[in-house]
């Protein structure tokens, strides 16, 4: 049996880092010979375990808040933070999430060692897709550049699982911050998500439907049931007994159950909901449901069976590339209607609900989405809650997180005005005591030219041949861009960029051999073509982009860069 | 399923497979009161002859009295069916709707699969065989496997959550499957290797092999559970295998076998197989060689539940005859017609009339076709499949001569409960209509704010944009550089 | 499994099949001697379509054509008198969409000829590989469906590419000894399955479902109809060219050739096209290149009534016994629609699509008036109304003089499930009712019973 890891206590860590060399250099932005004690001043704060304070001083000493109060003692060694006209928040929580974990190159690598194609899976003994083994704590890696994306976002925590498979891996919390990756995990393991898609498909191995990935789970259950039985008798007496095989699955699973890891079924339809609550009854596990976004329907019966729902903030909504034509079903635009009442729903009925990105990319959209569910008829303290003690209370560590109390972690986010309002501006965030300002992303110095939005095939040549990737970019009024690059090597979001007259630039954070790095495209768009350098670990390539939609207009196509 | 005669179907089939999140409209069961008079209808029981002038009698979704005038209890809805016809309500042994995946597809044995798990209420094929005058259905695994998944019987309780769907105390059931599906003659994954079986004879091997292991199983807890009565300590238990015990209670007898089989030879195997270890086949599904050898089928006691008239799909069902279904029943086989499609289900009562003009059977025994012998074949025919005195009230009420290609569905009644009424259905269509459109205007502004920070130099004429919307990644806040 | 392991089992299937399946099968017409030219069927009540039905009349028929038919009719002497009393006659029916003789077993490629490789085959003809030794032939027959239109290219099944020109539709008989004999007419309309835009698509070769954003489903649209009209010009220049007698022999185009009478409007194109922008498309497509246009398929018709009535544009519908397209479609859309069509004045027939649910083609048109449509409307949806939509009305479809002698004669409505068909005429001969079902039916009728 693997060692167990018991659970880590953030505060010893960031202790033992403290006392560390203060300049990493995989970590040029870390916080270095800064000040341990901090007190804002006058600022209104919200400790959600209580009702807002106007005017009141926190201070934060060596990592941890020690005291909170309009006449609270300001060390003499603090850093004096003017909070006149700020907000202090808990640090967000961010409830599921692979932030943390950056991106694998594409083919796999898991945790940094290659992961090696599935087999052609035969049934529930060859494990199919199932890698509990994996943890949030052990893939935690600084090298995230979404790590730096969300704070300065306002979210200092995380609840972390690998993602991919039937038993993808097991969660940790993690601060967003910290001289090593192990300095991030607060407690692990703390939740075991479930995922029932991906299966093969028609023809492939087991299972290739729903069906079979439900059956194989009650199955790894029970076969984990039995593996504790067996090994507990056999360790008494293996006298004249037949040896029980050793499965790393089983083997995993036991510990986390026996670590009250929570299990994470998914959920977002009343069906899909419905039958999370049947499978987490007929499993007798302590389970938890994510999705939820159609609780609307059922949260009454959630609330019977006590169980806390993760909520997805991608809200249902029609596809960007739709067919005009193509009319949604009354059901479909109902749910998309309708999916931003259910945190509201789950409040009334009472049922614990804690927020999650699930498929969004930025901050900005996760606390907008929520936004819809205050519009929706929820309590703003309450979708506050939903983002900080809820997910700490779901996930365990409430004791030590996600509210603004003596003795608890120093995570903070001090905006300059209330936390769901679109105008607000994060203004810095605390992670473990330590202080982040939060800067406005520079804008582009001159309005831009055109509208490079769109979905573009550039080509050009590595050291291994010719390349093509694809970027789907997408650009706001002031030339800010975003969006997503897709080559061989995987999948990258564009963690900032913009288009500055005709001259663009964006960058994409992607993991190599070498560990995580950023790759930079820049050079100068006309029209339907794009031409520039892509830089590279002090490489340079030359690259050029097409929009293959507007080929047949006339533009021209430009093979691999020289 | 999987006949490549109707594409179409398959493709439905198909296309359900990996169909995982259905989004739900908020239907609400019918709620009705407790006692219901239809008066004044042509009533076909099924069991006693067809009363004219009839009426039934419903008290809490039970049939309480059956006859020619009875008399409206005080506080009964009376449901005035002048010229109308009543029939048990019609059930349809072999279908694959209302289910979120059909086929676990990737073994050839997927015992350990369950259709009852992945059951979707909201599946808008359940009300369109409602309104084809459906009220229970056989939800079967496809037929992929020689030993498919688990199934199970439902009410179209249209509305209500799929814990409510499953026919209270009906046996459950384990789909097999012959020939040329399990065997994939019609079709390969490319780049993937044969599958075994690949011949009819490594299907019976198939279902030997899984029946021997299921009997070594059985033998295994028996053993274990006599050593512990026995006082026995310090033993570890065998472990559980959801594959084999839906196996162990086909042959306690707890569970029923509906095999999907096509030719003459596949169906004598299966029976031999089922003496070898002790079981018994309940229906034979298709079965469209089953004229072939309707006394042997009806010697082991065994139904047939057929289609009307597929034929020339595929090679097996190059032999089918519309006549099957009447000369199974002239031998003595239990005879039902199943529609294996959501569509075919919504006129079972036209597909069960062609067996009086192929093989001449009578009214009667044609309307039994969809009604009392399903409910034999399926074990619940003590609950319904005929209009009788203490039979659950589930009724369908048809305009014409249900065994008409002019009959339309009135009303459909499960549990004495109205879950399908045309009229309603007609009225109810504009309203459906405005609200859509409404909703639809609600969701258009909503997404529209965020399109002004579109840039404005976008002129019409250009290929059609994606619209922005939250989701949207931006990198405003996503900029680096903001600790330094 | 090599393909050289393969032949020989093959070939033992091959045989083996044969054995089975062939010497059962008889001759599309199962005479054996030579049937007279002259029969009276008398008593009958008699439903013309050209006219109220007759009581009490004679329908007489001679050499292969309808010589007289009328309440007062003389029986002339030497005919075969059927004495019909009690029956009725119909005009036999028409489906007018099937692929009857060019697939025998959906399933087995060997046996299938509806779609040849390639997307622009208008120069292959149905009537070249219509089998006339078909089982489905009898079996259709015996229904009361005397003729049909083979259809290549598809025959408007769903699954796979069935191409965009998919060639010549051909009218036949469901009787004769030799594809000569059954041809009503070879070349009846051109097939083009129109292009769709299509965001959802279904990979069959990995069964899995695609998602294709619109715009690039557009742009593959745009491509096929770009790719469709160069093809219209250059058959106009073509034709324009065989006009002048330009065209030598030696550069012939046959795929162009074949187009040159759909170019001048003398060869209809049977549009496939089911929903409404793809009818609208095609409308507009053909109105431009001056196409004569029947619309098959049609399952949102009723979304485009009025423009198909306004252009006088026939629509020949697909089984109405088929599920809504969407989910939010009423449970009998389909149903439906023909009664709503004939209330709009758009003409249309039904069809089967298929060939062993052509035996449906009667239910179809039935299931059509339980939702509406007047019951002569649903009669002539699948006798005249086909006859007429595909140029062959003058021919056959109604029972009047000098029509071809295509006759049904039943025991009752030939819609109804249970109605028999007792007589029927194909081009003035009386066709056995006998096919593979009835023989397997008789043979296992007799089985002896089994004592087990």
């Amino acid at each position: 049996m693997r060692l167990k890891l018991l659970c880590r206590c953030a505060s010893a860590l960031c202790f033992a880092a403290l006392l560390m060399p203060i300049f990493h250099p995989r970590t040029a932005h870390a916080q270095g010979g800064e000040p341990q004690y901090f007190a804002i001043r006058g600022a209104k704060v919200f400790p959600v375990s209580g009702p807002p304070i106007e005017g009141a001083t926190v201070v934060i000493s060596r990592g941890m808040i020690t005291a909170i109060s309009k006449d609270a003692a300001i060390p003499a060694e603090a850093w004096v933070i003017d909070g006149k006209g700020l907000n202090v928040y808990p640090g967000l929580v961010d409830a599921f999430t692979d932030v943390g974990i950056p991106a694998a190159p594409a083919g796999g690598g898991e945790g940094g060692g290659p992961r090696r194609p599935q087999e052609r899976s035969n049934g529930p003994e060859d494990r199919p897709a199932s890698t509990p083994w994996r943890s949030g704590a052990d893939e935690a890696n600084l090298s995230d550049k979404r790590i730096e994306t969300w704070r300065n976002g306002g979210f200092t925590t995380v609840i972390c699982a690998p993602k991919g498979g039937f038993f993808p891996g097991e969660g940790a919390v993690l601060d967003l911050a910290g001289e090593h990756a192990g300095d991030m995990v607060v407690k692990t393991p703390v939740a075991l998500p479930l995922s029932f898609q991906g299966a093969s498909g028609f023809g492939g191995g087991f299972p290739d439907s729903l069906l079979g990935v439900l059956s194989y789970v009650h199955q790894v259950w029970l076969d984990t049931d039995w593996s504790v039985k067996a090994q507990e008798i056999y360790e008494k007496n293996p006298h004249g007994l037949a040896r029980p095989r050793y499965d790393r699955t089983e083997a995993t699973l036991a510990e986390a159950l026996e670590d009250h890891a929570l299990v994470l079924v998914p959920g977002n339809n009343r069906v899909q909901l419905r039958r999370a609550l049947e499978l987490i009854e007929r499993w007798h596990v302590t389970g938890g449901i994510y999705g939820g976004q159609m609780g609307y329907e059922v949260a009454p019966e959630i609330a019977a069976k006590k169980l806390s729902v993760l909520v997805d903030l991608k809200w249902p909504e029609g596809e960007k590339d739709a067919d005009p034509e193509a009319k949604p079903s009354l059901r479909t635009l109902e749910f998309r209607d309708r999916a931003p009442s259910t945190p509201s729903a789950f409040a009334k009925a009472g049922v614990k609900f804690a927020f999650y990105s699930g498929g969004l990319s930025a901050p900005k959209d996760i606390l907008k989405a929520a936004k819809k569910s205050i519009d929706a008829g929820l309590a703003s303290d309450a979708a506050l809650r939903a983002f900080t003690l809820t997910p700490a209370e779901i996930f365990g560590v409430a004791d030590r997180l996600g509210s603004i109390e003596n003795g608890k972690v120093a995570n903070l986010v001090v905006t300059d005005g209330d936390l769901f309002d679109e105008k607000t501006k994060v203004k810095m965030v605390f992670v473990d005591g330590r202080r982040f300002e939060v800067h406005e992303p520079e804008k582009p110095k001159d309005p831009p030219k055109g509208d490079i939005t769109g979905k573009w095939k550039l080509s050009y040549t590595t050291p291994e041949g010719a390349e093509e990737s694809s970027a789907d970019l997408v650009m706001d009024k002031d030339g800010t861009i975003s969006g997503s690059l897709s080559s061989p090597r995987g999948t990258a979001n564009i963690i900032s960029g913009n288009l500055s007259g005709n001259k663009f630039t964006f960058t994409i954070n992607i993991v190599l051999d070498q560990g995580a790095t950023d790759v930079t495209f820049d050079g100068t768009f006309e029209g339907n073509s794009l031409k520039g350098s892509i830089a590279v670990m002090g490489m340079s390539l030359d690259f050029t982009g097409v929009k293959p939609e507007s080929t047949a207009s006339g533009a021209t196509v430009q093979g691999g860069a020289q | 399923m999987l006949h490549a005669g109707r594409a179409r179907s398959i493709l439905q089939c198909l296309l359900c497979l990996f169909c995982f999140s259905y989004s739900a409209i908020a239907a609400t069961p019918p709620d009705g009161p407790s006692v219901i008079l239809i008066q004044n209808a042509t009533v076909m029981t099924v069991s006693h002859g067809t009363i004219e002038h009839g009426s039934v009698l419903i008290k809490d979704g039970k049939i309480t009295e059956v006859g020619q005038s009875i008399k409206a209890p005080a506080g009964a809805q009376v449901i005035d069916a002048s010229g109308q016809f009543v029939i048990p309500g019609i059930i349809d042994c072999h279908s694959h709707i209302a289910a979120e995946a059909i086929n676990e597809g990737s073994v050839s044995v997927s015992s350990m699969v369950s259709m009852e798990e992945v059951l979707n209420p909201d599946d808008i094929d359940i009300y369109r065989d409602l309104a084809g005058g459906v009220t229970a259905a056989n939800i079967l695994h496809g037929s992929a496997n020689s030993i498919g998944g688990q199934t199970l019987v439902i009410k179209l309780r249209w509305g209500q959550p799929a814990s409510k769907l499953p026919f209270e105390g009906a046996l459950p059931g384990i789909k097999f499957a012959l020939g040329e599906n399990p065997k994939r003659s019609n079709f390969s994954v490319p780049g993937q290797p044969r599958r075994y079986p690949a011949t009819r004879m490594g299907v019976e091997e198939t279902i030997r092999n899984a029946f021997s292991q299921a009997r070594d199983y059985k033998k295994t807890w028996d053993d274990y559970n006599k050593r512990v009565a026995a006082g026995e300590k310090n033993l570890i238990p065998p472990r559980r295998d959801l594959k084999l015990e839906p196996l162990v209670e086909v042959l306690e007898g707890k569970r029923y076998v509906h095999s999907h089989c096509y030719r003459e030879d596949e169906i004598l195997m299966l029976l031999r197989v089922a003496k070898e270890f002790g079981f018994k086949v309940r229906t034979f599904q298709h079965v469209l060689e089953g004229y072939k050898v309707a006394d042997e089928i009806a010697a082991a006691g065994v139904g047939g539940s057929t289609f009307s008239d597929w034929w020339a799909y595929k090679v097996e069902a190059y032999d089918a005859i519309p006549y099957n279904a009447a000369l199974m029943t002239r031998r003595g086989v239990v005879v039902s017609i199943n529609s294996d499609d959501a569509e075919e289900a919504t006129h079972l009562n036209q597909e069960a009339a062609k067996s009086m003009k192929y093989g001449g059977l009578s009214h009667d025994e044609a309307l039994k076709m969809v009604t009392l012998n399903p409910a034999i074949q399926l074990g619940i025919d003590k609950r319904v499949g005929t209009i009788d005195v203490g039979k659950d009230a589930d009724l369908t009420i048809y305009n014409h001569d249900p065994l008409s290609a002019y009959a339309v569905v009135q009303k459909t009644l499960i549990d004495g409960r109205v879950y399908f009424d045309r009229e309603k259905d007609l009225a109810n269509r504009a309203e459906m209509e405005k609200e859509k459109k409404a909703l639809t205007e609600k969701l258009k502004k909503a997404e529209k704010k965020p399109e002004e920070k579109k840039p404005p130099e976008k002129k019409p004429e250009e290929r059609p944009k994606p619209p922005a919307s939250s989701a949207t990644p931006t990198a405003a806040a996503a900029a680096p550089g903001g600790a330094q | 499994m090599s393909p050289v392991r393969r032949l020989p089992s093959f070939l033992c299937f091959l045989s083996l099949f044969c054995i089975l399946y062939l010497p059962g099968a008889s001759p599309a017409q199962a005479q054996s001697q030579p049937q007279p030219s002259v029969y009276a069927i008398t008593h009958a009540k008699i439903f013309t379509l050209a006219g109220p039905p007759i009581e009490d009349g004679t329908l007489v028929i001679r050499d292969g054509k309808i010589g007289a038919v009328g309440s007062s009719v003389n029986v002339p002497a030497g005919a075969q008198v059927i004495d019909a009393k009690g029956l009725q006659v119909y005009p036999g029916l028409f489906d007018a969409v099937t692929q009857m003789g060019l697939s025998e077993i959906g399933a087995v490629s060997a046996t299938v000829d509806t779609t040849e490789a390639g997307s622009y085959n208008p120069d292959v003809v149905a009537a070249t590989a219509i089998s006339p030794s078909s089982e489905h032939i009898p079996v259709t027959r015996a229904s009361g469906i005397t003729e049909v239109l083979a259809v290549p290219g598809g025959g408007g099944g769903r699954g796979g590419d069935p191409g965009i020109l998919g060639g010549q539709a051909s009218a036949i008989h469901l009787a004769g000894w030799t594809i000569d004999e059954m041809l009503i007419k070879k070349s009846v309309a051109m097939v083009l399955n129109f292009p769709e835009i299509q965001t959802q698509t279904f990979d069959f070769t990995t069964f899995s479902r695609r998602e294709k954003p619109y715009a690039e489903a557009k742009q593959e649209y745009d491509r096929q109809i770009n790719e469709l009209t160069d093809w219209m010009d250059r058959a106009r220049h073509y034709a324009q060219a065989m006009e002048k007698g330009s065209v030598s022999k030696y550069d012939r185009d046959v795929k162009l050739e074949a187009l040159a009478p759909v170019i001048r409007g003398e060869l209809p194109v049977l549009v496939f096209a089911n929903r409404a922008r793809d009818i609208r498309n095609a409308v507009e497509f053909c109105d431009k290149q001056k196409l004569k246009m029947i619309l098959a398929g049609g399952e949102e018709t009723y979304k485009v009534k009025d423009l198909l009535r306004s252009k006088d544009i026939p629509v020949i519908l697909r089984p109405m016994l088929s599920l809504p397209l969407d989910e939010d479609d009423p449970y009998d859309r389909l149903l439906s629609q023909p009664a709503e069509l004939a209330a709009a004045g758009v003409k249309f027939a039904i069809a089967s699509f298929d060939n062993s649910f052509a035996r449906r083609l009667g239910q179809q048109a039935a299931n059509a008036v339980a939702y509406g449509l007047p019951y002569d409307q649903g009669l002539r949806a699948v006798t005249v109304n086909p006859a007429q939509i595909l140029g062959l009305g003058s021919q056959i479809g109604t029972l009047e003089q000098g029509k071809i002698a295509n006759v049904i004669v039943t025991n009752g409505d030939p819609l109804e499930l249970t109605t028999d068909v007792k007589y029927l005429f194909i081009r003035g001969q009386l066709a056995s009712l006998e096919n593979k079902h009835h023989r397997l039916y008789e043979k296992y009728l007799n089985r002896p019973k089994t004592s087990n």
